[in-house]
């Protein structure tokens, strides 16, 4: 179907459900369009019954990936499109697909009674959708471009569901941030959360894999309810879950939020924010729901870079930015996710640097970094959270990529103690080189996009009211970021030339490699020899390992990532007031609504506004921020990489012990998982036994006693039945005779 | 029709139809059927051949539809001789298939001792 | 043709198992197919002759006497609703004899015989409108099970069989004490367009409405009694494991597809409508017990080590979601309990036949013995993959409309919406219902949508994924059929990668192809054709009424409209004494007009909107 013809059908199913009474609401309607974007939909759809077809006939080439990265590119295109038009960038227009669940009671119901609720397949087309999908499809397309490369070794049925699995995370992903209503949004979520199970599950041999792709999917679910009860109450609110009519209707509210009269708002609006907020934290892997996403590590590097680091888990904060109308009508929501994104950004900081595995780090500076991005939206700069999610996107796709090369490079190895001077062995400039700009970024080195992203949330931190507590731990969380970024480059990419490789050497692909795997038996060996003999020499064990340096694919697409994390920087110098996102943002949801003229004056301009030991903190910053960087990184230079001679020992070393039991816990993940065990899982299935045995022998019990009581009765009267004619006889003949007997007496 | 009215002395023909048999009251009839009963039902218990205990459960079914054919015509209505004629019926049905049954039992145990059967004990 | 094609989906198939009793026995599974095919075409028909337009009224409406005297007559006609599920029965009819072709290899003539006599009698119970049919239907579906259970099921099957017999019995037998009731109440009555004794539904509808409330709970609770067995509703629920351990894998489809539908659609036709007032009150009753099934039933999934059995207890919890909807007794909750019937049907039904599957090869449902099958059996997964997500939820797929929408009912079901009761400004909430319920059991309940997720994982984390685990010598334990290795069934055409690479296959290249004439059929490692051609309908069933439910949500709103009505406006009713000032019921149409505002005529023209599309077709009197 091409795009005209999509956009005809769709406009005549648009104008039927407009005379089938969709009553319009007093406000503004969207105007239809954005019709281009309906393609991105259709593309990945396609893309995974292509891929699922190339599985049922048994294609066993790199087709798979050449069709997505072309479907992918072709979604981009289309979003572009969008862009480029300026259609939705300046106000919201809404493309409409076909009716999803969408039904209506007039006719029958009595008035004013569960009227009907609408919820179809459309698309909300703003500047926030737009930003988003700009970044879903583009990196999409480059991380496709890289799988193409890195799953090669699985080349096959695997790597046919890889790639139909990562279309219909497209799909979910588009469905999420496209969604005209909360229901698809919901649909979306779910999906990608599918997606995230089926990727890292995708070495499904790997028992870790599938714990690991299960708990995902179940911690996810928790959040998911509490959006499905958001979303149920912004129905019962609202009385529809469709973005227009929903933000129409909380605008009602905003001027007595602005206000600080939050005793006028119904405490169902307040809530819905909260409710939306533990969806928000599941799937962006806040507190106390993060725990999934650094064992999610268990997938393939590209899903990685995609789904668990660029975009999926930056759902919750699009949620939140999403629904930023109702989040400020409640006066606890924002300072609650504010303080679960400062405290999550500590936490998963402090874990980041004790941890040796480099995907973990990396996982666990998403979490932290995503922290961040809630912190921004937190203390109101929803431009920050939105530019942060932006070049977090290009600079922790190109870590992970970078990490997955050397994983790739190194038959799977990723503990920093047993790679180092990445950087000299030929053949790796790209990747090295990669990942000393994702670094940078990361760790907020001055003129780096993250740098300035980074910024923006820290010095509205400041500048909010009531907040300053939460600059200073962000600051403090940038140190610790700037250290252990750092300490992963140190250790893995400069210094002495030694390497050990992983124990994996693609033996994890899906069909069994039995024999394969035993062919590499030597190598086999490496998993439990630790540290010690990597000293022995440069390559390691028995010699005849040599890391094989990434391809063409995974090199393009590791320099086109590292140029955009250089140039998005001049994203923020684009336009008048913070930049091209923040133009963005402001065309959108996501906009802080103008004070209200009466607010503006008694507040004061300006003496609401905090300071940073008395300065401004937008001027000051800059230098404060950097500082604290450059501390960080100094650290990490100084226990790393000056005078380290091996691989696996440090100075680091050395104080270890001095921490004593800090760092052991910061090891174990402060224990958070054996927490919940404990705590949680523990506790249920204990019940779920003992409601087991109720079941068998109470409620079950009582049935079969209700079966066993006649059957004993029966038992104990059965020799009465002799089961001799003669016997029933006379019983009959007696009986008739005592009836008799009866009647005559009683007659008498 | 006085204050000492017993039915069972009326006879047929005082209640009003013609009278075949003069003479002959309600009573007589119950009693040949109450007879009849009895002897089916003391043979019935105190004989061990199959076929007699059929013959006798006949006697008492017989014994019965007198009585049903008695009173029906003492009350003037057909509801008992109907029910008779579907005794009957049945009562043929069922003399084939249980003389078919005693035969089947006879080549199972070549004998027609009812004694012999206790498989429906409890 | 049109005007006897209800009565024909319920002759068809017992024709076809005369029939087939005639034939010799190799042509017992073709000639069941036929029938059930057949009789699938005509329930295509059926649809396609259906007006849906009209779908909240009942349709393609024959009357033909049964026993005049005594009021019966075998009286048939479909809403939306039930010609839903009587399509969801006619579809599982071809599947369930398609995956009994190898399992089933003695006996074949009893057991196809009574598969399409059971469907008959299912067919019977969801296009009755004669009370007395329906009855009858509804309990002769009970002999066909019993034999399927007890002659061809596993090793505890009498027990199984037995103790389904007797427990749904007993429920039954209470039930048609509260039936009886309403009939002979209605017959006390003598309403216009009766005389003297009838089982006619919608004559009966209407004179239980002047059932007095004290009698209605009564009712009610006799109704329930019966129909909740079936459901299964917690706690009366422990017959269901043990006969769907126990039965076939067509026995279990059917059990889970149709079966368990009965008790719902028997809640939702007879036990709402004849008892309106005494369901609004006891909702949050019903609600709690419900809620229960979903998070007992679910618990216990997830400690299951038998599979068949982790997928039955999850019938529990499912139909507890089912139930909620119901309770909630709003538009949203009843569509969402409606939903739920069929998508259940589909998505839990798909898992028994996957099951059975593996049964058939591994003849274990032991979840210790079997693992990591993705790399034995990619197909199989992929199907199995996607049918667990149907029955998670998954949005996108079936069973999230259906679950959304149960819990979405319960949520706005709720008197203190918007009236200040909660401590919150008193403010319009035009998503509220009036009822009792309310957010906190769409929120415990929604709990289940979690536990859900952690049993089925489970389930597809310890079979699907993982190392591969095979039962040792799995090919000599069966009971049907003796031994067959498995290792040997790499015929060309049905070999796959994961075959080829796992080697250690057992001697003998045994050829897979001579399964029509050996006892012991021989199935190779990954499902044929025609297994996969029994899953691909209910896969596309499940994506199409995820993706696009439109249709299915139209077919249903009319009836779904009315039923929610009858129980508002008792509710309402039943809230107020009689004489206050009331809230201005819609007048609905085509129910009578004027209203004194004395409680019996409000009583009645709660009733009539029931009856009020019948008004317009007819009326009720024909």
């Amino acid at each position: 179907m091409t795009a005209t013809e999509l956009s005809t059908f769709t406009l005549t199913l648009a104008s039927l459900v407009q005379e089938s009474g969709h009553a319009a609401p007093a406000h503004s309607e969207p105007a239809a369009g954005g019709m281009a974007t309906l393609l991105v939909p259709v593309f990945t759809l396609l893309g995974t019954v292509l891929c699922g077809l190339f599985a049922a006939f048994k294609v066993k080439s790199k087709l798979p990936a050449w069709t997505t990265v072309l479907l992918l590119a072709a979604s981009f295109a289309a979003i572009v499109y969008t862009y480029a038009t300026g259609q939705g960038t300046t106000s919201p227009v809404i493309a409409h697909g076909f009716d999803w669940i969408s039904i209506t009671w007039g006719e029958f119901g009595s008035a004013g009674h569960g009227h009907g609720i609408a919820a179809n397949f459309s698309f909300y087309v703003d500047a926030l959708t737009l930003l988003w999908m700009l970044f879903v499809t583009g990196l999409g397309t480059l991380i496709a471009l890289y799988a193409s490369e890195y799953m090669s070794h699985d080349v096959g049925a695997g790597y046919c569901r890889f790639f139909a699995a990562f279309n219909l995370f497209v799909f979910s992903m588009s469905c999420l941030v496209m969604a005209d209503n909360f229901l698809l949004l919901y649909l979306g979520w779910e999906g990608v959360g599918l997606c995230s199970y089926l990727l890292i599950g995708y070495f499904y041999k790997k028992p870790s894999a599938v714990a690991a792709a299960k708990k995902a999917f179940i911690v996810n679910r928790i959040g998911d309810l509490g959006l499905a009860l958001g979303v149920f109450l912004i129905y019962v609110q609202f009385g529809s879950v469709e973005y227009k009519a929903v933000f129409a209707e909380a605008g009602r509210y905003i001027d007595a939020a602005r206000a600080g009269h939050f005793d006028q708002i119904p405490w169902q609006v307040q809530l819905i924010p909260l409710l939306l907020m533990v969806g928000a934290f599941g799937k962006s892997a806040q507190l106390p729901l993060y725990v999934w996403l650094p064992d999610a590590m268990e997938g393939p590097t590209p899903v990685s870079a995609l789904i668990h680091a660029a975009t999926m888990v930056t759902a919750g904060v699009y949620l939140v930015a999403r629904s930023y109308p109702l989040f400020l009508c409640s006066e606890t929501a924002l300072p609650v996710v504010a303080w679960v994104g400062t405290l999550t950004a500590l936490l998963a900081a402090t874990i980041g640097m004790a941890q040796f595995d480099i995907k973990r780090i990396m996982a666990y500076s998403t979490v932290s970094q995503l922290g961040y991005m809630f912190a921004g939206l937190g203390v109101l700069t929803s431009t920050g959270a939105a530019f942060h999610v932006l070049t977090h996107a290009f600079f922790k796709a190109l870590l992970f990529l970078c990490c997955g090369a050397v994983m790739h490079g190194f038959a799977g190895q990723l503990d920093l103690r047993k790679l180092s001077g990445v950087w000299k062995i030929p053949g790796w400039k790209v990747v090295s080189v990669g990942m000393l700009i994702g670094c940078a970024n990361l760790s907020g080195f001055p003129l780096t996009p993250g740098f300035f992203s980074k910024d923006m949330i820290l010095a509205e931190a400041f500048v909010t009211p009531g907040m300053a507590a939460i600059g200073w731990l962000l600051l403090l969380t940038a140190g610790l970021t700037a250290y252990y970024t750092f300490r992963v480059f140190f250790r893995v990419f400069v210094g002495p030339v030694e390497y050990e490789p992983g124990d994996e050497l693609h033996a994890h692909d899906d069909h069994g490699h039995d024999g394969h795997a035993e062919a590499h038996g030597t190598v086999h060996g490496h998993g439990d020899s630790h540290g010690h003999s990597a000293a022995t020499g440069n390559h390691g064990h028995a010699g005849h390992f040599h890391p094989h340096a990434p391809g063409w694919a995974i090199n393009t697409v590791l320099a086109i990532l590292a140029t955009l994390s250089i140039v998005a920087a001049g994203l923020y110098f684009m336009g008048d007031h913070g930049g091209w996102a923040a133009n963005m943002v402001h065309h959108s949801t996501a906009a802080l609504p103008p004070a209200p003229a009466d607010h503006a004056a008694e507040s004061g301009a300006g003496h609401a506004h905090g300071s940073f030991l008395g300065m401004d903190p937008h001027a000051v910053m800059y230098y404060v921020s950097a500082v604290v960087g450059f501390i960080g990184i100094g650290v990490a230079f100084w226990l790393h990489f000056a005078g380290r001679t091996t691989a696996a020992t440090s100075r680091a070393d050395a104080l270890v012990p001095k921490l004593g039991a800090v760092a052991r816990a910061a090891q174990h993940k402060w224990y958070v998982d054996e927490i919940y065990d404990f705590l949680l899982v523990k506790p249920l299935w204990v019940l779920s036994h003992i409601f087991h045995l109720i079941d068998a022998l109470l409620v079950d019990g009582l049935v079969d006693f209700a079966g066993w009581v006649p059957r004993t009765v029966g038992k104990v009267i059965r020799p009465a039945q002799s089961g001799l004619l003669h016997g029933y006889a006379i019983g009959m003949a007696g009986g008739l005779a005592v009836l008799l007997l009866i009647v005559l007496l009683a007659v008498t | 029709m006085s204050a000492t009215f017993d039915p069972l002395m009326v006879t047929i023909a005082q209640a009003g139809a013609p009278a075949p048999m003069a003479g002959a009251t309600l009573a007589h009839y119950l009693f040949v059927s109450a007879v009849m009963f009895a002897l089916g039902l003391i043979g019935f218990l105190t004989r061990r051949n199959l076929i007699i205990m059929f013959l006798c459960t006949e006697l008492m079914f017989q014994a019965a539809g007198i009585a049903l054919i008695a009173f029906s015509r003492f009350h003037l209505n057909h509801t008992g001789e109907t029910f008779v004629i579907f005794v009957l019926t049945v009562a043929a049905a069922e003399a084939a298939m249980a003389l078919a049954l005693v035969v089947l039992l006879f080549r199972r145990r070549e004998s027609l001792d009812a004694e012999q059967w206790d498989e429906m004990s409890g | 043709m049109a005007q006897s094609i209800l009565i024909l989906l319920i002759v068809v198939p017992l024709a076809f198992a005369a029939f087939l009793a005639w034939m010799p026995r190799k042509h017992a599974p073709a000639i069941a197919l036929m029938g059930t095919s057949l009789a699938a075409l005509l329930g295509v028909y059926t649809a396609l002759i259906f007006d849906w337009n009209l779908s909240g009224r009942f349709q393609l409406e024959n009357t033909v006497q049964w026993l005049p005297s005594l009021g019966v007559a075998l009286q048939v006609g479909v809403d939306g609703v039930s010609l839903l599920l009587v399509l969801l029965t006619l579809l599982l009819g071809p599947i369930c004899v398609l995956c009994s072709v190898t399992a089933i290899r003695e006996r074949i003539k009893t057991y196809y015989g009574w598969l399409l006599v059971l469907q008959a009698a299912m067919t019977g119970v969801f296009v009755a409108r004669d009370l007395i049919l329906f009855y009858v239907c509804f309990e002769f579906t009970l002999v066909p099970m019993f034999i399927l259970i007890s002659l061809y099921g596993s090793t505890n099957r009498r027990r199984a069989a037995i103790k389904f017999f007797l427990y749904t019995f007993t429920g039954s037998i209470i039930a048609l004490a509260g039936l009886v009731y309403v009939a002979w109440f209605a017959a006390g009555r003598a309403l216009p367009g009766s005389s003297g004794w009838t089982f006619d539904l919608d004559i009966l509808m209407r004179a239980a409405a002047e059932l007095p409330p004290s009698t209605q709970a009564w009712v009610l609770g006799a109704l329930l009694l019966g129909f909740a067995v079936k459901v299964p509703l917690f706690p009366l629920h422990t017959w269901l494991p043990l006969a769907h351990t126990e039965a076939p894998t067509a026995g279990s489809v059917i059990l889970a597809g149709v079966l368990l539908k009965l008790g719902t659609y028997g809640i939702f036709r007879l036990a709402i409508p004849f008892a309106p007032a005494a369901f609004a009150e006891y909702a949050p009753m019903l609600a709690g017990l419900s809620i229960v099934g979903i998070l007992y039933g679910g618990l216990i999934c997830w400690v299951q080590t038998d599979v068949k059995k982790l997928v039955a207890y999850s019938s529990v919890a499912h139909l507890g979601f089912c139930v909620l909807g119901m309770t909630a007794g709003n538009e949203i909750g009843l569509t969402g309990s409606v939903l739920y019937m069929i998508n259940h049907g589909l998505s839990t039904g798909a898992l028994f036949l996957l099951i059975g599957m593996i049964y058939e090869r591994y003849h274990t449902r032991d979840m210790a013995k079997l693992g990591g099958l993705a790399a034995r059996m990619p197909v199989w997964s992929t199907f199995m993959v996607f049918f667990v997500m149907a029955s998670v939820g998954l949005p996108g797929l079936n069973g999230f409309i259906s679950e959304v929408m149960c819990l979405l009912g319960a949520f706005q079901a709720s008197d203190n919406w918007g009236s200040g009761a909660w401590g919150s400004v008193a403010d319009a909430m035009p998503g509220a219902t009036p009822g009792l319920l309310g957010p906190w059991y769409a929120a415990i309940a929604g709990v289940g949508m979690i536990i859900a997720a952690m049993y089925l994982l489970q389930l597809t984390g310890k079979v699907v994924w993982g190392p591969l685990v095979e039962p040792t010598g799995h090919g000599h334990g069966g009971r049907d059929h003796g031994g067959h290795g498995l290792g040997g069934h790499d015929s060309a055409e049905h070999s796959t990668a994961a075959a080829s690479h796992a080697g250690g296959h057992g001697a003998g290249g045994a050829d897979a192809s001579h399964t029509a004439t050996s006892d012991k059929p021989h199935l190779p490692t990954d499902l044929t054709p025609r297994e996969i051609g029994i899953l691909v309908p209910l896969a596309v069933l499940c994506l199409a009424l995820g993706l696009y439910p439109k249709p299915v949500l139209y077919a249903i709103d009319g009836s779904v409209a009315q039923t929610a009505n009858l129980i508002r406006e008792a509710g309402a009713l039943k809230a107020r004494p009689a004489g206050s000032p009331q809230v201005e019921p819609a007048p609905v149409e085509g129910a009578p007009a004027e209203s004194d505002g004395k409680a019996s005529a409000m009583a009645e023209e709660a009733a009539g909107s029931v009856a009020a599309g019948d008004a317009v077709t007819g009326g009720p009197g024909r």
